[in-house]
């Protein structure tokens, strides 16, 4: 299992974003860069094969994203819980799930940086443009499907059994990153943050003060 | 990863496999200074496509083989033979194919016994045993040189391997037992494995073994 929530920021305060995240992470900047390519079929659910390319050799992983939590107890929590199974695989994952009878129905290019928290849960913020592929597998061709816009997804993993109090932890971080981006549940869209021009430029003095007195 | 010869008993003609070739073997390596050092056991799986009617039907391989290890139990293998393909994954692997619907398993068979080390080298002697049913469908013998500067290339290690198999056919013969050790090496070339030994190599020896006794056994 694991919960998530999501939103959007504009490029020009990406810049920003990273400057709060290392001031409120004891960790290390992780490059992202993952070729992630959607498979489906026409009998089983569809499933995520992620390459990491930021890695040698590159790390395959097959992601299964089940349904989310439902229910009214469910739509109340501030963050989407879904069932989610993952897998290393070889390098000949792709070719294993197009044998057993998967097509490949669209592929992207997710390229940006991570950072990870280790609070009362593991908490992963991932700031990521997200690119289309041109040419089917064109790495290197890749474009941003919004130049101006990229994505953050704040997930931890969670199990049954303490789901209710990993939410409010991903919730009550979420709120740190406020000034600069809305963090709701996929699929409930909460706009740019209007004062974030501001907020940005206000972490960036402080951060450029900070280095000249260091 | 140190190269692993993974042989079955093959019996005379006219001779069967019984549980007390097993044993005889067993004795066989004592006989040669073996200690029995602990139990192993590995699990082989066929699996085929769920049957749906023409309009759900898809196109995919028709076999699916897989196969765990006791010894490596994070890490699960699948071998597609039509399409000479290994694959390995971690062991929640099954669990996304069990969501997944599209294959259902057919049958499995279980490999388990005792585990000696034998100077340089450690050995795996046991049974073959279809899980839910008892009947013996062979018997299988898998030996590694382990100490003294162990080696990971395939080729590089053929002649002492086949040293020590004939080192150990001498031992049974001395027990007037009615057969011998057989070596069924897959083409590990043909399914994109280099002569660098790993745990897919190990994994396709047991599906080729799996795959041979069910055949011999649909043979009787």
């Amino acid at each position: 299992m694991e919960c998530v929530v999501q939103g959007i920021i504009e490029a020009q305060h990406v810049e920003a974003l990273d400057v709060l995240l290392q001031g409120l992470c004891e960790g290390q900047r992780e490059a992202v860069k993952t070729h992630e390519i959607c498979l489906k079929s026409t009998v089983a659910s569809e499933l995520h094969l992620l390459c990491d390319l930021s890695k040698r050799p590159h790390i395959w992983t097959v992601k299964h994203i089940g349904g989310a939590m439902r229910g009214t107890g469910a739509e109340q929590l501030p963050a989407l819980v879904r069932n989610i199974v993952e897998s290393k695989m070889s390098n000949n994952a792709l070719r294993f799930f197009y044998a057993v009878g998967y097509k490949m129905d669209y592929e992207l290019l997710r390229d940006g940086f991570a950072y990870r928290f280790q609070r009362a849960f593991p908490i992963t913020v991932t700031v990521t443009s997200v690119c289309r592929l041109p040419k089917q597998h064109s790495i290197d061709e890749a474009t941003p499907v919004t130049p101006n816009i990229q994505l953050v997804e704040v997930t931890a993993p969670a199990t049954a059994d303490n789901f209710s109090d990993v939410v409010p932890a991903i919730s009550s971080f979420a709120e740190h990153l406020s000034p600069l981006v809305n963090l709701s549940k996929p699929g409930s869209f909460a706009g740019i943050v209007s004062t974030a021009s501001t907020a940005a430029a206000s972490l960036l003095s402080r951060s450029d003060r900070l280095e000249h007195r260091v | 990863m140190v190269v692993k010869w993974v042989l079955h008993w093959q019996p005379s003609a006219g001779a069967q496999v019984t549980s007390q070739t097993l044993v005889d073997l067993f004795r066989s390596i004592e006989s040669m200074n073996g200690v029995r050092t602990g139990r192993w056991q590995i699990t082989a799986a066929q699996h085929r496509p769920f049957t749906r009617d023409q309009a759900m039907a898809i196109d995919c391989a028709k076999e699916l083989l897989g196969v765990a290890f006791s010894e490596f139990a994070s890490k699960h293998y699948f071998v597609l033979r039509a399409e000479r393909m290994v694959v390995e994954a971690d062991s929640s692997i099954q669990a996304i194919m069990e969501k997944l619907q599209v294959y259902r398993n057919r049958l499995s068979m279980v490999f388990e016994g005792f585990q000696y080390q034998l100077g340089d080298f450690q050995l795996k002697a046991g049974r073959a045993v279809l899980s839910q049913a008892e009947n013996l469908r062979g018997i299988v013998l898998e030996f590694a040189q382990v100490e003294y500067s162990p080696v990971s290339s395939i080729e590089k290690t053929r002649q002492m391997m086949q040293e020590f198999v004939d080192l150990w056919q001498e031992a049974i013969s001395a027990q007037s037992m009615s057969g011998r050790i057989s070596l069924l090496e897959p083409n590990f070339a043909e399914y994109a494995l280099s002569d660098t030994y790993t745990w897919q190599h190990t994994a396709l020896q047991y599906i080729f073994l799996f795959a041979y006794f069910l055949s011999q056994s649909q043979r009787a």
